[in-house]
């Protein structure tokens, strides 16, 4: 540390200390927060190995509290017991698994190409649709992220049912495109924004097209906050619930449903619950362990101009 | 119509008369296909035709025609200029047609009395739902909530922004600790409020109630006060999204140039001071940003509630995505519960129009 | 029968003979009074030739060999085809495709039809295809399968209190003669036949289930030198006295504070009110009035009558005393029962017939073997609405909560005769009268609801502890057969009104009314309002239809 040489001896030494509390304090509070996020996740994970004594006892630690037992996940059929057994239960799971894979992927795809060539066009140009300009036109699309769900539920029921697209995956797909366009738009304008304009023009000057110099310059740059994009509304569109759980009964169902729907009469199996709450967040854990530097670019874009 | 674009590019397109009538064509006569298919459709539904009419596809398929070639006819009549509106135009016609449709109808279904139950189906009852609306006291007590929700963001923002200054700093294992820190946000709502709603708060065996009765709370109850209650929904609330203002707010922080710090730090300033006059100031955009997307997600705020209180005790926790959701799905009564929603909307669109434009004169002072 | 009831029959070794309430277990004798049914005192029906196939049913897995599996199911399905067979042929309706629309609920309801009608479209040739629903989404598809016209299902699985919305509606096919043959109505218990099941004197329900709230109490706070040194309480006004009494007491078995009464003071999607009417049945349900919640001349709510109210005043003054346990203000239902009940919290109940044995065969219960049961306690006065006044007679008014589910066929099949041949044969099937007997004596969701199923010899011979059987089971027929049970309108939207009255206790137990009466009357004029929003003339007619008069 060069500033070391402005200290005495004494007063260094009181900054060492000063220094060390600071560090105790920055880590304690860092070790802290990581409890509070990770502590769920773990109490949900071990839970679905837990029988009832254990839950209702408040146990914690595998091995330790309690022996782990596959009571949850017998509940799914996912249980090595079960492995090698037709299983109609897993098969139920696996359709709903199946369905929010499909949904969401194909929601997001769709959402970041429409996206992208908006956020694109809204970043280059300008326009004049009637009376909407580009500010006038990016509060349009951005403003469909205020529209609270509740006032399209009943309208989408009824226009579904004319269409013929009450629970069926394309339903949920438009839908949800729907849904995650305003943040796609969002973090892709600022990401092109961020690209310099004499990239395309040095391009145009070559005697490339526009949507030759977008294909072919402005998107392998802008590929990491497509990414990015892509898995925000990856993650926004698996969680969600409201419009699945009213616009699918049979075919589309999705696993935040099923997960919903766990409850009846007889009162909460914690276990089952835990299992299928396990199994509904685990691809989410692994695409954030594995694609975080991702999603924070993504969510850096959209925040700093 | 191009002047002021921020890609200059000089094109000189030359469109002739022959030109410009087939895109004109195109764009006409696939809308002649389009107002067809709807009347046909609308004829089939009243049962003027003696065709059985399975659904409204036709008029879909005709409107995805009619958009095709709407986008088509852009470069036909308009050349490079068409290309470019052809960046979007296809985001714009799948906004218009999912949103401003689905809107016309809920504005009708909202002027109406539609009770899933009674025989008649929907009855047109003017401003009926609106005198109903303004004495219902559980919208207003609905409302009343989301503003005390709204009021937490402050909370929160303060919380992330002391996460995010200390992952600014230099620590050691600063990736492990964001993606830990992201993990909540990753989690489906479902899930949280039953594993950490439900299990995690049960009043004897849950972690949380051990734990406040080891700190000395000797009857732990999180949903038993109305205080109390609202306060454990918007912790876990705020649990869940925290990690998305934190990013945000860790992005600012390090798009501050360094030397700008560095130069506070020579001049002498304390950390303390640094902060409020160099660092605050340079991450009030991002802040106002991080803040206003914040609250247009707690706006929808709903899930959490519909799984764990049901907007109880006594409708301290309720808030207006959740009360019209029992309005609708426990009472069936659409027409209502729709126009609930609408006043929602608007209100919603006046406070965040309202809240940016004064964002906008705060920021850029107009002299 | 529930799944825990069976669970608790596995470990029927560990029980000893408990004192029965009333000590009637008799079916015949209970049915004797059921005059509000039609076949009043009709016997139990046997059909010799049947014996031996109920008996050996009752073995397929047998008792203590695990929870059924679909092997199982579809063997019973098979054995009991028999009925079927000889009103349809062999392949008799190659082709037909049916879709059955039921709940999802873990390895019950739905998870048994398919095996049971497996045998079923092997022997038909039909094919079924499943819509499974979550409870909780039941009524909103339900309801909006109706507004929108997507009736996308031929065969359903029904709670009669939706039988204003749907029958009400035209939407359900007549049951054809043949299948009432096959079935054996008579042999339902009391407050199941008609009117229940039947809409202006057509018939449409197979029942499958019967529901009921009973009484459930912890035995070791009462008699001699307990806790409350008093004996069970018979009435409600006793009830409430002990509530009080009990504050500052402790538990006997879990050594932390006692409790006596738990009201759920939660909602639970309409189903919380059934709790508020447990009370409410025994002030409000006179006996010579079949009519209890409305009236049923002009629909103007009795909620706010003084029966009512004092129902509500009776919870008001528990909370005022502070009886309750902690936190009771965000108790629904399944918490008191399932968290607090059977956790050692509170010494009273009422639950459907399930909640006294699952104390027992739960490993996280701690009241085990302290649990008895009864009907819905009395009333030492009862309101009369006609004339106003109270009157100072014991009252009995079992709450028959949900009254079970049923199967109905849809009016989608009628156009084709053989489709709906197809479809009720299907639904006859699973009405069967000993597959029915299967179905309540295993794990199925659903509880006994014929009179034949209360012949504890049956039980006793599949390997049933009979002291458990006639504890239990008594309590559920003396509540069925009960003469002045009260019964649930089966109006459109009934739904709705527990809904809405649900929020509004809320309010008032949450101490934002100033009083039971104005609680009360909120209730009552949200409930003009839905019944003015669905139209009050149809809602007369149909409350009359459905109370048969």
């Amino acid at each position: 540390m060069a500033e070391q040489i402005f200290y005495d001896h004494s007063s260094d030494l009181s900054h060492k200390a000063k220094w060390y509390a600071g560090r105790v304090a920055v880590y304690g509070i860092l070790i802290f927060w990581t409890v509070v996020c990770l502590f769920p996740i773990y109490w949900t994970v071990t839970t679905s190995f837990k029988l009832a004594p254990n839950v209702m006892q408040g146990h914690m630690i595998p091995f330790v509290d309690f022996w782990p037992a596959w009571k949850g996940w017998d509940s799914l059929g996912l249980s090595p017991r079960l492995a090698g057994q037709e299983s109609t239960v897993r098969e139920e799971f696996l359709k709903r698994f199946t369905n929010s894979a499909i949904t969401s992927v194909s929601a997001s795809v769709l959402a970041v190409v429409l996206g992208s060539l908006a956020a694109y066009g809204l970043s280059r140009f300008r326009y004049k649709f009637g009376f909407m300009r580009n500010p006038d036109i990016s509060f349009f699309f951005l403003s469909q992220l205020i529209l609270p769900p509740v006032v399209l539920a009943l309208p989408f029921l009824v226009l579904y049912r004319s269409l013929d697209l009450l629970d069926t995956r394309i339903g949920l797909i438009l839908l949800y495109t729907l849904t995650v366009l305003p943040i796609v738009i969002w973090i892709m304008r600022d990401q092109f924004q961020s690209i310099p304009v004499e990239l395309e023009e040095a391009a145009l000057v070559d005697g490339l097209s526009i949507w030759q110099a977008f294909l072919t310059i402005v998107m392998p740059i802008a590929l990491p906050g497509m990414v990015a994009a892509f898995i925000l509304s990856l993650v926004l569109t698996w969680n969600e619930y409201f419009f699945a759980a009213l616009l699918t009964s049979t075919d589309a169902k999705t696993l935040p449903v099923m997960v919903a729907s766990q409850t009846g009469s007889q009162g909460i199996n914690w276990w089952a619950m835990a299992a299928l709450s396990t199994a509904a967040i685990v691809p989410l854990i692994i695409i954030g362990v594995v694609l975080e530097r991702f999603i924070i670019k993504g969510m850096a874009a959209g925040a700093v101009k | 119509m191009s002047q002021g674009d921020l890609l200059h590019v000089v094109t000189g397109d030359d469109i002739g008369e022959r030109r410009r009538f087939i895109g004109k064509a195109l764009i006409w006569g696939s809308f002649a296909v389009v107002v067809a298919a709807f009347s046909w459709c609308a004829l089939a539904q009243t049962g003027y035709l003696a065709w059985e009419l399975a659904n409204w596809r036709p008029a879909l398929y005709a409107y995805l025609l009619w958009a095709t070639c709407l986008c088509i006819a852009q470069v036909v009549l308009h050349g490079e200029q068409g290309k470019r509106t052809l960046f979007v135009l296809p985001a714009t016609l799948f906004v218009v047609a999912m949103v401003i449709f689905p809107l016309i109808f809920a504005l009708t279904l909202a002027f109406s009395n539609w009770n899933l139950s009674a025989f008649e189906g929907p009855r047109f009852n003017g401003f009926d739902n609106v005198r109903q609306m303004w004495t219902d006291p559980f919208y207003w007590n609905a409302l009343k909530n989301m503003v005390y929700y709204t009021l937490a963001i402050l909370v929160e923002y303060s919380i992330a922004f002391g996460l995010a200054l200390i992952m600014a700093s230099q620590i050691r294992a600063r990736k492990f600790f964001r993606v830990a820190f992201l993990m909540p946000l990753m989690l489906s709502p479902v899930a949280v409020s039953w594993m950490v709603g439900k299990s995690m708060l049960e009043i004897r065996f849950g972690p949380i109630s051990r734990l406040a009765r080891w700190l000395g709370w000797d009857r732990p109850s999180f949903f038993g006060d109305p205080e109390i209650a609202r306060l454990t929904i918007m912790i876990m609330d705020a649990w869940t999204f925290i990690p998305f203002m934190m990013i945000m707010l860790l992005a600012g922080l390090q798009a501050i140039p360094r030397d700008i710090q560095e130069a506070a730090r020579v001049d002498g300033a304390s950390g303390w001071r640094s902060f409020w006059e160099v660092t605050f100031p340079l991450m009030l955009p991002v802040s106002l940003t991080a803040i206003l997307i914040r609250i247009i997600f707690k706006l929808k705020l709903a899930d959490i509630i519909i799984n764990v209180t049901s907007g109880g005790p006594g409708g301290a926790t309720d808030s207006v995505t959740s009360f019209i959701f029992r309005e609708y799905r426990d009472r069936s009564n659409v027409g209502y519960g729709t126009l609930l929603a609408i006043v929602y909307l608007v209100l919603i669109v006046v406070a965040i129009t309202v809240f940016m434009k004064a964002v906008d004169r705060w920021m850029n002072p107009r002299y | 029968m529930k799944t825990s009831v069976y669970n608790y029959m596995k470990r029927a070794g560990k029980i000893q003979r408990r004192d029965v309430l009333k000590g009637l277990g008799a079916t015949g004798t209970m049915a004797a009074f059921s005059g509000v049914a039609t076949g009043a005192g009709v016997r139990p029906v046997w059909a010799a030739s049947h014996d031996s196939l109920r008996a050996d049913i009752l073995k397929i897995p047998g008792v203590g060999m695990g929870s059924p599996t679909d092997p199982d199911w579809q063997k019973v399905g098979e054995m009991c085809l028999g009925p079927i067979k000889e009103v349809v042929s062999e392949g008799e309706f190659f082709g037909v495709e049916l879709t059955f629309m039921g709940l999802n609920n873990q390895n019950l309801h739905n998870f048994l039809f398919r095996g049971f009608l497996k045998p079923w479209e092997a022997y038909t040739g039909a094919t079924i295809n499943w819509i499974d629903l979550a409870q909780a989404d039941y009524n909103a598809r339900l309801q909006q399968s109706i507004a929108t016209g997507t009736v996308d299902f031929d065969i359903i699985e029904m709670g009669a209190p939706f039988e204003g919305d749907v029958l009400g509606r035209g939407m359900a096919s007549v049951m054809p003669d043949w299948v009432m043959d096959v079935i054996d109505m008579d042999d339902y218990v009391g407050y199941l036949k008609a009117p229940v099941g039947t809409w202006d004197g057509k018939t449409y329900r197979i029942s499958i289930d019967g529901d009921c709230h009973t009484f459930a109490y912890r035995t070791d706070y009462f008699g001699d030198g307990s806790v409350t040194g008093r004996d069970v309480p018979a009435t409600w006004q006793e009830i409430n006295e002990i509530s009080m009494e009990l504050k500052g007491k402790t538990d006997p078995l879990t050594g932390l504070d006692a409790h006596g009464y738990l009201d759920p003071l939660k909602g639970w999607g309409g189903f919380g009110f059934y709790f508020l009417e447990n009370r409410a049945a025994a002030y409000a349900k006179h006996p010579n009035d079949p009519a209890w919640l409305f009236d049923p001349d002009t629909m103007k709510p009795r909620v706010n009558n003084p029966a009512w109210v004092q129902a509500i005043q009776d919870v008001l003054d528990l909370i005022e005393a502070d009886a309750y346990p902690a936190d009771q203000i965000n108790a629904d239902p399944g918490t008191t029962a399932f968290q607090q009940f059977l956790a050692g919290t509170g010494s009273m109940l009422m639950w459907w017939g399930d909640v006294g044995s699952n104390a027992r065969t739960s490993d996280t219960s701690v009241v085990g073997d302290v649990v008895g049961f009864g009907i819905n306690p009395a009333s030492d006065r009862v309101y009369n609405a006609a004339t106003g006044a109270w009157e100072n007679t014991m009252n009995e008014a079992p709450n028959m909560a949900y009254i079970g589910w049923g199967v109905y066929v849809m009016a989608t099949v009628d156009s084709d005769s053989k489709r709906q041949k197809a479809a009720w044969s299907a639904a006859a099937h699973l009405g069967g009268k000993d597959l029915s007997l299967w179905a309540s004596a295993y794990p199925s969701g659903f509880q006994p609801y014929r009179n034949s199923h209360f012949n504890y010899d049956e039980w006793e011979e599949a390997g049933y502890d009979r002291a458990f059987i006639e504890d239990y089971l008594g309590s559920n027929a003396d509540s069925y057969n009960h003469p002045n049970a009260a019964i649930e309108p089966r109006i459109p939207g009934i739904f709705q009104y527990y809904s809405v009255a649900e929020d509004e206790l809320a309010k008032g137990f949450a101490g934002q009314y100033g009083s039971a009466q104005e609680t009360a009357d909120a209730i009552a004029a949200a409930w003009e309002n839905i019944t003015d929003q669905i139209g009050r003339e149809q809602q007369i007619a149909l409350y009359r239809a459905s109370l048969g008069l």
